[in-house]
């Protein structure tokens, strides 16, 4: 598995470098737009000197977990990201016809690779506020890092998985998605508690971001040493079972894409 | 026990209704009514194995979604399939290693790279062993005339050549079925050729059962001995083709060429006339009325300029059995 997961990787490089000058200036273009988003919070901590007791360093750290995450699924998951295209233009039923996963081959078969840049800048902007946040390090503020960034990308790729369910009900991609990811994604970004209740409850019960990054982070920055805090980001496996599920069952009433 | 045995599958699609107009578009946004159809009726046939089979029909007769039923890709609404003692949908992964599948009209290379990178990623999604692979690509790349086409990229290539590089993609596993949906549409008559001869080679050489849809009645003619003729969703037909023939075969095909007008004949044996440029065009049958007979009887009328007698084709053949089955 991980072996064809390489050479798709390398397939899609192939792809991408074909055409080498919209590459380069997208690349850039890449690099340098998303900056702005962390410019905008320090620009706030101008202002302000923190907001609800969260310095500026734990706030991006905050953010650069939710954006890494993110990013992730964007660079190496776009095809489920863009499952609506597989079942319009019928691609799906090639997939169906070779002894793979399904959800494993719409990964291998598009990746965003420009996308990596934006990762790159989610783990710079992490190590920034790492190094400035002057951590005891110990080894469960290592687990619980790791944990963080991998739910983190876990949750992204369950809202994906979960909105291409849909696309079996009906064709066109949910708009409601963006609500969840986009939408999600930017408040997630801020530590949970500085938001009112109904909010707050959402993203705990409903999409579990304040499992990932808010009670984690509660953590490793010492404010707590409660250890189901240190393992809350395992809830995401929770949240990721209705996700595979309701995909399993979509593919059941699949219908085709004419001939 | 047959290889592929197929019994009463049906496929129900649930269609949306909407007319045309703002305002119906609106009423079918908050009240959505649905019509249930059915692509696929009922349909049963069993498959030996290394059999070749043409499975015809008109457009929309559910010829596709049959052969994604057979594929796995779609699940019957009712009806059982078994191949090689296999569920093709519950079994999917396992079965699929087995099949090779091309759809005409979609493709499954990589747009902007080389045919051979496609090939070298179904390696590895197919877990094919090094040695095999290689000795299956060479083979099936000389077969099909393909040395120096597979380094261009995919999307510079011609509709004859992508072809053929779709048929070696789905054959790098040694599948033991092959669906072919419509494998020559659009292809140049080389090579149609070479596809033909191909099919036939690695039916013989490799025994793969082979079932393929077509609209082109000389790829049934020259590749398939049986063929099951379907329309609206329901089996019209399954036989050898040679049967199909002969009992359609004591048709002929007169054009006469006149200046008179002809009224309506009242004859037995006349199975249809049609006004033609210049003339009439009649098919008889040639077993209750003969050619002579029914020259005769229209030189004693009408002044004939020219006459032309033809056997019928196999697409006049399966022409008349839509008209005899109305679809």
């Amino acid at each position: 598995m991980v072996k064809l997961f390489i050479e798709s990787l390398k397939l899609s490089i192939k792809n991408e470098i074909e055409y080498k000058a919209s590459f380069i200036m997208n690349s850039i273009s890449q690099f340098f737009v998303f900056f702005t988003y962390y410019f905008t919070i320090v620009a706030l901590f101008n202002k302000f000197n923190n907001i609800k007791g969260f310095n500026v360093y734990e706030i991006l750290l905050c953010f650069s977990i939710i954006q890494f995450g993110f990013a992730f699924n964007e660079t190496f998951f776009r095809g489920i990201d863009r499952f609506e295209d597989l079942v319009i233009d019928g691609s799906l039923d090639r997939f169906l016809v070779r002894p793979r996963g399904i959800l494993f081959q719409t990964m291998c078969q598009k990746m965003h690779l420009i996308k990596i840049f934006r990762l790159l800048q989610a783990i710079i902007i992490l190590v920034i506020a790492l190094i400035k946040l002057n951590i005891s390090w110990s080894i469960t503020k290592v687990i619980v890092l790791l944990l963080m960034l991998i739910s983190s990308t876990l949750i992204f790729f369950g809202i994906f998985v979960l909105t291409a369910s849909y696309c079996f009900i009906t064709v066109q991609g949910l708009e409601v998605k963006n609500l969840f990811t986009d939408g999600g994604k930017h408040m997630a970004q801020y530590p949970i508690s500085i938001y009112k209740k109904g909010i707050v409850f959402v993203f705990t019960f409903i999409i579990p971001y304040a499992f990932i990054n808010y009670y984690p982070l509660l953590f490793f920055i010492g404010r707590t040493n409660n250890i189901l805090y240190m393992l809350s980001p395992l809830m995401v496996f929770v949240f990721l079972i209705p996700c595979l599920l309701s995909f399993k069952i979509g593919l059941k009433h699949y219908t085709g894409a004419g001939s | 026990m047959s290889y592929i045995t197929v019994d009463g599958i049906s496929k129900t699609f649930k269609v949306a209704k909407r007319n045309s107009g703002l305002r119906a578009a609106l009423k079918s946004f908050f009240n959505k009514e649905y019509t249930y159809i059915d692509a696929v009726k009922n349909v049963s046939f069993t498959i030996e194995k290394g059999e070749i089979v043409g499975y015809i029909g008109p457009n929309g007769a559910g010829k596709s979604t049959t052969i994604k039923m057979l594929c796995g890709i779609l699940l019957p609404t009712a009806g059982n399939i078994k191949v090689n003692n296999m569920n093709p949908f519950t079994d999917r992964k396992k079965y699929v290693s087995n099949i090779g599948v091309v759809f005409g009209q979609r493709s499954q290379l990589a747009w902007d790279i080389p045919a051979e990178d496609t090939f070298d990623l179904l390696r590895d999604i197919y877990n094919i062993e090094e040695n095999e692979y290689q000795k299956t690509k060479e083979e099936l790349i000389n077969l099909l005339d393909l040395k120096d086409v597979i380094k261009k990229p995919v999307r510079s290539l011609s509709l004859g050549q992508r072809m053929r590089c779709e048929i070696v993609a789905s054959l790098l596993h040694n599948p033991k079925i092959l669906f072919l949906d419509e494998p020559t549409i659009g292809l140049d008559a080389k090579s149609k050729k070479i596809v033909r001869d191909f099919i036939l080679k690695i039916n013989k050489e490799k025994k793969v059962t082979i079932m393929l849809t077509t609209h082109d009645m000389t790829d049934i003619d020259k590749l398939a001995k049986r063929i099951i003729l379907i329309g609206k969703g329901q089996i019209l037909y399954d036989g050898s083709l040679s049967d199909l023939k002969q009992k359609y075969g004591s048709y002929k095909k007169i054009t006469l060429i006149t200046k008179d007008t002809i009224k309506d004949i009242k004859v037995k044996g006349l199975i249809s006339k049609k006004k033609i440029d210049g003339g009439y065009s009649f098919i008889i049958d040639s077993n209750v009325l003969t050619i002579s007979k029914f020259i005769n009887n229209l030189s004693t009328k009408y002044s004939i300029i020219d006459i032309d007698v033809d056997n019928e084709n196999i697409d006049d053949v399966v022409l008349k059995l839509y008209q005899d089955y109305e679809i």
